[in-house]
């Protein structure tokens, strides 16, 4: 064999190996480009919502397992401004709209035992909808 | 003559004593009654003192509880009250009985309750025995909220997660309520199965009786939050 071919032959051996190297480094980032990503890395956090404080849900009246002798009770409290409540028990479904922090619905209730669930969908869709679950006894002072 | 003016003069005199004798006893008549009427009332205001003291206690440590009969001897029974036992007494004179259905009660008798009847008893709790004032014999509703996880369309069931990672099977019936929010106005409007999606939040109502396996309920009421709401 002559010595220009040995040469050749080396070159392109040498040449093809540092392809090879490249081509597996690029295929790597590639392969994690396309991976999906699970969590927003911090700083992909929307900047909107860095330093804002959900107000959270408080029910200040009825207290739970509370008797009273009405058939309806209201509901007074504070909940995150412009969010949706929606109320339900097993005789009546209330959605509205909270334009202002504070609340106070009149909710009707059945006789006996009323099972009441209040939820909060802040505007802000990214945070966690806000629960809140109350008994609330409608005893008829006639009996 | 004489004796004629002096019969008139002597009644005149008579007539005037016994009008003096009224007028001056008049106000101590009065004055006789006014001490009369003024205990009277302060009795009355005491009275009315005491009674509305007595209903503010017995207002204020009346107490409701709720759960399924374990067992009732007709003096006493004992209610499972979310896994806590609790021992509620009769008294003869004083507990009522009632079964509600609907909007309607019934009043029904101690030995009318149970094993596994859902029993609400308000009363005096002490020591967690409670002196029943009332006990009414209803129905067990639960009311939760979660996200549709599976719908089988075949056998019109599906699966919801909620926030406490319960994991619910809910099977639509041909009188389950069902509403969806409508994400424009928020009204409540009527919707059927084939509208209920993956994804979608959903607060529901199933009746308890107890005897459940796998959280398994027919729905009672569905109300659907579309994930449309959540992404406009």
């Amino acid at each position: 064999m002559k010595k220009e071919t040995m040469v050749a032959i080396f070159l392109g051996l040498l040449f093809g190996g540092v392809v090879a190297v490249f081509i597996s480094f690029k295929s790597k980032d590639i392969e994690l480009a396309k991976n999906k990503v699970i969590a927003p890395p911090p700083d992909k956090v929307s900047p909107d919502l860095i330093g804002i404080k959900l107000r959270p849900l408080e029910l200040t009246e009825p207290a739970d397992r509370a008797i009273v002798e009405n058939n309806t009770v209201r509901l007074k409290g504070t909940a995150a401004k412009d969010s949706l409540i929606v109320v339900q028990s097993p005789i009546k479904d209330l959605t509205i709209s909270n334009r202002q922090e504070k609340f106070d619905l009149e909710f009707p209730l059945a006789l006996g035992e009323n099972s009441i669930k209040i939820v909060v969908y802040p505007k802000e869709k990214q945070f966690r909808p806000q629960e809140k679950f109350i008994k609330v006894y409608f005893i008829d002072s006639e009996l | 003559m004489k004796k004629t003016i002096l019969f008139v003069y002597l009644v005149i005199c008579l007539f005037g004593y016994l009008t003096l004798n009224v007028v001056a006893q008049t106000p101590s008549t009065s004055a006789s009654s006014s001490p009369t009427v003024t205990i009277n009332k302060d009795i009355q205001q005491l009275k009315d003192k005491i009674a509305n003291k007595v209903s503010e206690i017995r207002k204020k440590n009346n107490k409701a509880i709720s759960g399924f009969v374990l067992s009732n001897d007709g003096n006493k029974m004992k209610i499972n009250n979310n896994g806590e036992e609790n021992q509620v007494k009769f008294d003869d004179t004083l507990t009522k009985y009632f079964k509600i259905t609907g909007a309607q009660k019934k009043e029904i008798k101690a030995n009318d309750i149970a094993k596994n009847d859902y029993a609400i008893v308000s009363g005096i709790v002490a020591d967690n025995i409670i002196t029943a004032n009332v006990v009414l014999i209803d129905e067990n509703f639960l009311v939760d909220s979660g996200k549709i996880t599976e719908i089988n369309k075949d056998n019109y069931n599906i699966k919801v997660l909620t926030s406490d990672k319960n994991t619910y099977s809910l099977d639509f019936e041909t009188n389950t309520k069902q509403f969806m929010v409508n994400i424009k106005t928020l009204d409540l409007e009527r919707v059927g199965f084939s509208k209920v999606k993956e994804g979608d939040t959903v607060h529901f109502v199933v009746k308890k009786t107890g005897e459940e396996k796998n959280n398994s309920y027919s729905a009672i009421k569905i109300l659907i939050i579309p994930q449309e709401y959540f992404i406009k």
